[in-house]
């Protein structure tokens, strides 16, 4: 990188760029309290940590606009083994993340739209259709995409993500590291781990050339570290939901969980972890519960349904409802006792290849049961989630099993994570007020 | 000309032969599976499509809507009894809703036969062959104790053979498709009947056919079909009707399963070649470019005038890949037409309507 083009990336990012956001944060932090229209008398008020949330993800976006100037870009999936990207000191966007936020602000259907303009089905993910739409017309609320150097996509969560970074790899004429990690129908047998280790080996070269530097496995090690007590500080925030009332719901959780899936392997998010691990455990202290009034406390299964985050929130805390665990916040957390800093490459190829996404559907059952024991649940939510196949198919049974065999009401709730197209409010809420009164709220 | 084929045995009929000489029946989900591995253990392959029309409802209460009718049909089909037949169900990991059902059947929608799943590496490289062997000898462990049966590596190499062997007549019979007194109905039933006829039958019947084959005017709009299955196939017989004819086909139950032979001495590393190593597949996770070339290339050696992409609603693989594969063909010269189908469903009107819209553009 030219010297000229070093202080244009650091006055805009480091400096001007990070000041504005302190500034924004502080901004935010001072005013302090609720939104306008927040539902005090059913919502604790937002976490103080939010603003920093904000100023985290921002400074995120920020940093890959100007990337270019001096970083290589990667795009990989969420479940990808992003510490080898990170050791070699890539910038890296998910294209899934971005997505959830255009899914949160409502852009989807203006950006899928141009994906659905040039050709790509309604029926494909709604992900995959945001992040095509936004690569094909620039159309973006985070201001503006680096293109990538490099694609790394590892199946671990769905075959969808292949096919959709195929055309990525097409669009932008890049090279594709693939990280085939074999579905699990049982234990993971010598023969799957060995294949999945050595694609590992065979991507760092792939990646070294791209990045034009030598990977440094001191380094890969410092970030596999960080990564690991990312997730571990993430895992005991979630489980201080054991408490009753519970301090943070999914809904928070959802929001929260931003930095584990795209600035794991990073120091402040593990700070940034750490700080609201501190504010939680501030929560419990104070008996202060995420719904004001905790008469029930259930499961969410499934990816949240983005454009109506705080409708449901709100709809569920009127009723005294806390939907306080989640099987999705819960995968970024569950996997890191099988982090080992000691053997980095052994517990990547582990961690990578257990998600609950790439393990059977009674897997996933028990993972529900187990959850529902150890938080003390009264029911579940299961999204049915019509652009996610691997994690909706096995659903109708799975709720029919929690029903019958652990006497705990289940609804499957019909929605598409990100496209409101596929989304009846009315539908949504009927069903919802009908369960509820199952649950005697 | 004299007619290039002839009856050819039912799925039931030649069910019924394998069972009266002691054989066991596999039942195989799509795609790409070891059929040389499960003869091996006398266990003939009896493939799964679907299969269309039948009554969805046993599916239905296990899977969402917005599964595709492949799954849900073949859910459906063996939870009413219609594999009862099969002593193991094949579940190849062809895809996210077939990674589904194979977790659901082993899982939580137990049917009487031991399930069967293995993965398909979605790579083209050489750790992809090595670990598709090591799938393959994890199959044959797990077949060894269902049937008690260990078939020595010698008998296993001649099923490799036998089976390349009628894989190539079968590419034959792509190849010199023109030269076979056949419509397109006709000569998508005899490619298809290897979906269930042992190696050896199939063998005979292609010789059969290749025997017949003359050099026969070209009659009809040569086009090229792309997609899963040719169903329902009543649309072929639309096709020639309208005065078209096939004369490629990029389908997963054909054209993508014209496997080349196998290089490796050893069986296992053998049948994974042979898969790794066939035409360009989504589901296989081919590049892009590999496809469009392949289509291409298709065309060219074809002199096909237009590409029909016939898929089945809800096929994430297929979907994704229509848009880039359709300009790469119209930049090319080459117009394309798409044709969505559920597998319970009739031919429609629509159907009829943009095939002959498309015949249109290109007369």
């Amino acid at each position: 990188m030219s010297v000229g083009r070093k202080m244009v990336y650091h006055v805009n990012v480091n400096l001007l760029g990070r000041a504005v956001l302190r500034w924004h944060r502080l901004k935010a932090e001072r005013r302090g309290g609720a939104p306008r229209g927040w539902k005090q008398e059913y919502l604790a008020p937002p976490l103080s940590i939010s603003p920093r949330t904000k100023e985290l993800i921002s400074r995120h976006y920020l940093a890959g606009r100007y990337a270019h100037l001096g970083r290589k870009v990667a795009w990989v999936t969420s479940g990808a083994p992003v510490e080898l990207l990170k050791a070699l000191d890539y910038y890296v966007l998910y294209p899934e993340n971005h997505a959830a936020v255009c899914g949160t602000v409502r852009a989807c259907v203006e950006i899928s739209g141009e994906a659905e303009n040039a050709g790509y089905s309604r029926d494909l993910c709604s992900y995959a259709r945001t992040d095509i739409g936004s690569a094909l017309s620039g159309k973006t609320p985070v201001g503006k995409l680096p293109k990538p150097d490099l694609l790394l996509a590892c199946t671990n969560i769905c075959q969808t993500v292949l096919a959709w970074y195929r055309v990525l790899a097409q669009h932008f004429r890049v090279p594709l590291i693939l990280i085939d990690t074999p579905f699990l129908f049982g234990e993971a047998s010598e023969h799957v781990i060995t294949y999945v280790r050595r694609q590992l080996e065979e991507a760092v070269p792939v990646a070294e050339t791209v990045a034009g530097k030598r990977f440094v496995e001191r380094r890969f090690e410092e970030v596999t570290q960080r990564s690991r007590m990312a997730s571990q500080l993430w895992l005991e925030i979630l489980e201080r939901n054991h408490h009753q009332p519970a301090p943070l719901s999914v809904f928070d959780q959802f929001i929260q969980m931003a930095p584990i899936v795209e600035m794991r392997g990073d120091g402040f998010t593990v700070d940034f972890y750490a700080a609201l691990l501190r504010e939680v455990d501030q929560r419990i202290a104070q008996g202060v519960g995420a719904v004001t009034k905790e008469k029930r406390r259930l499961l969410w299964d499934n990816l949240p349904v983005w454009y109506r985050l705080r409708y449901l929130a709100e709809f569920l805390a009127e009723r005294g409802v806390a939907v306080v665990a989640s099987t999705y916040t819960n995968a970024w957390g569950e996997l890191a006792p099988m982090m080992d800093v000691n053997r980095p490459w052994d517990s990547m190829v582990r961690t990578y290849l257990h998600p609950i996404l790439n393990r059977g559907t009674g897997h996933k059952l028990a993972t529900m049961i187990r959850m529902i024991e150890q938080y003390e649940l009264d029911g579940a939510i299961l999204h049915s989630d019509r652009s996610c196949k691997p994690y909706s198919i096995g659903q109708m049974d799975q709720r029919d099993h929690l029903v019958r065999e652990c006497g705990r009401p289940a609804l499957l709730l019909e929605a598409d994570h990100n496209d409101p197209r596929s989304y009846a409010e009315e539908q949504v809420a009927n069903r919802l007020d009908a369960f509820l009164e199952m649950l005697g709220v | 000309m004299r007619k290039a084929v002839g009856p050819i045995a039912r799925r039931s009929e030649v069910i019924r032969q394998q069972r009266e000489r002691g054989g066991w029946v596999a039942a195989v989900l799509p795609i790409h599976y070891p059929r040389a591995l499960l003869r091996s253990f006398d266990l003939l392959p009896i493939e799964v499509w679907g299969p269309p029309g039948i009554d969805p409802d046993h599916g239905a209460a296990h899977v969402q809507a917005y599964v595709c009718s492949i799954v849900r049909n073949a859910l459906s089909f063996i939870l009413s009894g219609g594999l009862d037949v099969a002593d193991v169900i094949m579940v190849p990991h062809t895809c996210d809703s077939l990674q589904g059902l194979g977790s659901l059947l082993l899982d939580l929608v137990r049917p009487r036969q031991p399930v069967v799943p293995f993965y398909l590496p979605r790579g083209e490289r050489e750790c992809d062959i090595q670990f598709l062997a090591e799938e393959f000898r994890a199959i044959s462990r797990q077949l060894e104790e269902i049937t008690g049966r260990s078939p020595s590596l010698l008998e296993l190499i001649e099923c490799v053979k036998r089976d390349e062997e009628a894989d190539g007549l079968l590419g034959s019979l792509h190849h010199r498709r023109n030269e076979l007194a056949l419509n397109s109905y006709e000569f998508y039933r005899v490619l298809r009947a290897r979906e269930y006829l042992p190696s050896e039958d199939f063998v005979e019947l292609a010789r059969s056919c290749l025997a017949c084959a003359a050099e026969a005017p070209n009659v009809g709009v040569p086009l090229i079909l792309s997609g899963i299955v040719p169903e329902p196939m009543s649309m072929l017989a639309l096709i020639d009707e309208l005065g078209a004819r096939i004369v490629a086909d990029d389908l997963a139950c054909c054209g993508r399963r014209l496997y080349p032979n196998g290089v490796s001495e050893d069986p296992f590393v053998r049948m994974a070649e042979r898969i790794v190593r066939s035409a360009p597949d989504p589901t296989r996770g081919s590049p892009l470019a590999d496809r469009s070339e392949h289509l291409l290339r298709l065309a060219a050696g074809s002199e096909a005038r237009a590409v029909v992409f016939h898929g089945v609603k809800f096929c994430e693989p297929e979907l994704f890949d229509l848009p880039v594969l359709r300009e790469e063909l119209k930049r090319a010269g080459l117009p394309s037409v798409i044709i969505e189908v559920d597998l319970n469903d009739p031919l429609s009107h629509q159907v009829r309507t943009r095939l002959e819209a498309l015949l249109e553009m290109i007369r």
